[in-house]
């Protein structure tokens, strides 16, 4: 995987699509007003420069941005384009600090784009590494989370010109204020969320999220067939393909929703075209979190399951999917913080509703 | 050591048949013979991980809340060799799950009632395996002892063996209750008469072919023998005892001498002589087997009715009295409906019929029954299907009288002469014919579509061979020899 320093306007097709495979079936694609914007954003300025926590002063102040909510809504209340600058400076102003630089809280669909322009309209270096790997529902389902680092103080800012900063010693609690907010703010926000140290990201963040996704996109844009794609995500990612097929069940509220999460349950059933035909099910919630092959667990929550369009290799998204679409799926093994009992007790499959282990959990004795 | 012949562990088929599954919805077309030794409810789904062998899995409610669920479930069990998966009805069943359940061949079940209710009853049915086939085979003794006919207890083992399909199939192949689909079926008994003759078997055609399933059908059908050979001997025996008592009532009514408790009698059986009225004795042709009327009596009325309905058939003489009664009816109607009918009654014996001449009153219908039964022993010298008219035959009857047989041996002796010739039966047949006809040569040559010269020829002939057919002492007795002979030729000969 290529280590960038820098991030351009030419990247960021690229990082997009890398980092639609990272939202993990959450994938939109609406999302082209933003990477117009901030196109536009970046080749007005200065490349944006991409560091490792290293590369900063120990006690360099970082925040992670984040953006909350419904896509939706920001497609009927667009950003006026100074939310990212605002929202770090009203978390400045509650930590009575400048900050060093801008961390992703996670490097998945819109959540790739946020940092960067907030890093570039606030004129800050970028680091490249982000607190999920991949995208959780919950805005503490991070690795920041797991190494003991407080969310709080939090900022938040929405389409109503509001301007919110959250003090609490909960996690949690911060989530679900969080998304009372949101309720009347709009259904969108944008957020600044864990104050720590470069030292601090060092050793809690993921590392080298930035430059995985842009890898990752470039492999889905230049590949050229279905078998070249694969192989070039099995290199950069360590992915396997669970199947190819047609989607043959497409269905809504299959399960008791669980609590405290965004979005309804949904399932999607794959019939592959392989020889013997395997079953695929899906199991969605906004993000894909469960693939069972015949009804053994193949992969689970926190695995990257993600659906590809065998065709043309663009990510397909769970609320593109139609029955009788063709999709091809493709799971990839997580951040390896999340394979720990720690991490799998956070974001494994129990902590979604699904009473069974992770198929890694099968392996310890 | 006394081993009971089922094995002590039920199936899944055994508890879909007579068990607490029979009140489950099996929603996946996959084989039931694994056997169920335990029974596990199932609240989290890591418990069907470690469920043993032929395990039932009952999901609990909180491990059913989607199709995820069922199929981690189904999965567990293939990998685990359970015998079935039972999941609540208010649990999302999709196509794909029962295709995986069918591809997995592990049996899905949903039930309506609690999970944990209906597991207590499924560990208590496969705890004592033995009561529930018990249980079973009492109910169908009893239902099977309430049915008085050969459907009615044929339907109630197929109701009581749902899934099952079971049929009495006779000798011949054909099905006398119950389903086709059952012919061929892995289960067969043979069910007796209640001579203990062979008549039928019992076929079962059991949806999954496991010996302790094939073995509590085979218990149910053994149950049914019995009733089913009492049921198939009912008919018959009420027939034979309809025939004597009838026959009884008949012969007082032909006595002459019958009494008003012998006319209620007959009003009672739906006997009517108030119209005008044509008797018909119905009985064995001559050459037929030695047959006793009283043993072929219960088959021939059942054949009878079946071919004439209600008209009566009673036992009379060597033979059968029935009669037709309307107004303005003729001897020559009824002949003609027997002459279209009689060879559909399909007994042991060739059957004829005489019809006597119609009559308005008691004695009437007396000479009536007299006629007809000389018109049937002309008919029983010409061979099956023979409907003869009393008022066609004229005093022919006369000769049908008299001992065939002896007759038939004198004529041989006295007409040696000519039948000893190669023209023989030719030369009987002008002798006949010219008798017939008073002596005239020209209207015996007409009646036998031949030459009268050749006619004379013939007569020259049988003349040469001393039968002196002229001379008016001989002339009767020939004449009579002649009409035996040719009567008998006519019956023998082939068509």
């Amino acid at each position: 995987m290529t280590t960038l320093t820098s991030l351009k306007a030419d990247d960021l097709p690229a990082l997009l699509a890398g980092a639609d495979l990272f939202a993990s079936g959450a994938s939109r694609d609406d999302l082209d007003g933003m990477r117009y914007w901030l196109s536009a954003l970046l080749t007005e300025r200065d490349p944006i420069r991409l560091v490792t926590p290293d590369e900063l002063a120990p006690n360099a102040l970082c925040a992670s941005v984040c953006f909350v909510g419904s896509i939706t809504a920001l497609a009927e209340l667009p950003m006026t384009g100074d939310e990212p600058h605002r929202v770090l400076q009203a978390l400045e102003n509650r930590l009575g600090a400048k900050l060093d630089a801008v961390v992703a809280l996670d490097v998945a669909s819109l959540n790739a784009l946020m940092p960067v322009a907030a890093a570039a309209l606030h004129g800050l270096p970028l680091v490249d590494c982000d607190g999920m790997g991949r995208v959780f529902p919950l805005i503490y389902q991070t690795s920041y989370e797991l190494a003991g680092l407080p969310l709080a103080p939090l900022a938040a800012v929405g389409p109503t010109g509001d301007t919110f900063v959250l003090d609490t010693t909960s996690s949690e609690r911060a989530e679900r204020v969080l998304r009372a907010t949101l309720n009347h703010s709009g259904g969108w926000m944008l957020t600044a969320m864990y104050p720590t140290t470069a030292a601090q990201l060092a050793t809690a963040a993921i590392p080298g999220s930035i430059s995985r996704a842009v890898t990752v996109g470039r492999a889905l844009i230049d590949a050229t067939d279905t078998d070249d794609l694969t192989s070039r995500l099995q290199a950069s990612t360590g992915s396997r393909v669970l199947g190819i097929g047609r989607v043959v069940e497409l269905e809504q509220r299959t399960r008791r929703a669980t609590s405290g999460y965004p979005a309804y349950p949904s399932s999607i059933v794959v019939r592959t075209h392989s020889d013997p035909v395997r079953s695929i099910r899906l199991e969605a919630q906004n993000e894909l979190l469960l693939a069972l092959v015949d009804g053994a667990v193949t992969a689970a929550v926190p695995d990257i399951i993600c659906l590809l369009d065998p065709n043309d290799g663009r990510v397909t998204g769970v609320e593109s999917v139609t029955v009788g679409s063709e999709v091809l799926v493709l799971a990839i093994p997580p951040a390896p913080v999340w394979r720990t009992p720690q991490g799998l007790a956070m974001v494994g499959p129990r902590s979604f509703g699904f009473e069974l282990r992770h198929p890694n959990e099968e392996l310890r004795p | 050591m006394n081993r009971s012949r089922i094995p002590e562990v039920l199936t899944v088929a055994e508890l879909v048949h007579h068990g607490p599954l029979a009140k489950a919805t099996l929603l996946a077309a996959v084989p039931l013979d694994a056997q169920v030794r335990f029974v596990r409810l199932i609240s989290d789904l890591e418990q069907t991980r470690q469920c043993r062998p032929h395990t039932a899995l009952v999901m609990h409610n909180p491990a059913a809340h989607g199709g995820w669920a069922l199929e981690s479930a189904l999965r567990a069990a293939w990998e685990r060799n359970a015998a079935c998966v039972i999941s609540p009805a208010d649990t999302t069943v999709t196509p794909s799950t029962i295709a995986l359940a069918e591809r997995l061949k592990v049996p899905l079940f949903t039930v309506r009632t609690d999970p944990a209710e209906h597991a207590l009853e499924l560990a208590a049915a496969i705890a004592s395996p033995g009561a529930g086939r018990a249980q079973l085979a009492a109910r169908c003794a009893t239902s099977i002892s309430e049915q008085t006919s050969l459907r009615g207890i044929v339907g109630v083992i197929n109701d009581e063996l749902p899934g099952s399909a079971v049929a009495l199939v006779g000798e011949d192949g054909a099905v006398l209750a119950g389903r086709a689909a059952a012919v061929g079926g892995q289960v067969s008994i043979a069910v007796p008469s209640v001579e203990g003759k062979p008549w039928a078997r019992l076929v079962a055609r059991v949806p999954v072919s496991s010996a302790s399933a094939e073995e509590t059908v085979t218990t149910i059908l053994r149950l049914a023998r019995a009733s089913l050979a009492a049921c198939a001997a009912r008919p018959h025996l009420a027939l034979a005892r309809r025939g004597a008592q009838e026959r009884l009532l008949l012969a007082a009514l032909l006595s002459g001498q019958q009494d008003a408790e012998t006319e209620i009698a007959a009003r009672e059986h739906g006997w009517r002589f108030d119209q005008t009225t044509v008797a018909v004795v119905v009985r064995a042709t001559a050459r037929a087997a030695g047959v006793d009327p009283d043993v072929a009596t219960a088959g021939m009325l059942a054949s009878w009715f079946e071919v004439f309905g209600d008209q009566p058939l009673v036992p009379h003489g060597d033979g059968w009295a029935t009669w037709w009664t309307s107004p303005d009816l003729t001897a020559l109607q009824v002949q003609s409906i027997l002459g279209s009918r009689l060879t559909k009654v399909t007994c042991a014996l060739p059957l004829c019929a005489g019809v006597g001449e119609p009559a308005t009153s008691p004695d009437g219908w007396r000479r009536s029954f007299r006629e007809a039964g000389l018109a049937a022993s002309v008919a029983a010298q010409s061979g099956a299907g023979a409907v003869e008219a009393f008022d066609a035959l004229g005093p022919r009857v006369v000769l049908a009288v008299l001992s065939q047989r002896e007759l038939l041996s004198a004529a041989e002796t006295a007409l040696h002469s000519l039948l000893s010739t190669a023209d023989g039966d030719v030369l009987v047949q002008t002798l006949c014919a010219m008798l017939d006809c008073g002596g005239s040569t020209s209207q015996a040559a007409t009646r036998l579509g031949v030459h009268r010269n050749t006619v004379s020829g013939r007569l020259e002939r049988i003349r040469a061979r001393g039968v002196e057919f002229d001379d008016p002492d001989y002339r009767l007795a020939l004449h009579v020899a002649a009409f035996v002979l040719l009567g008998h030729r006519t019956a023998e000969s082939p068509g």
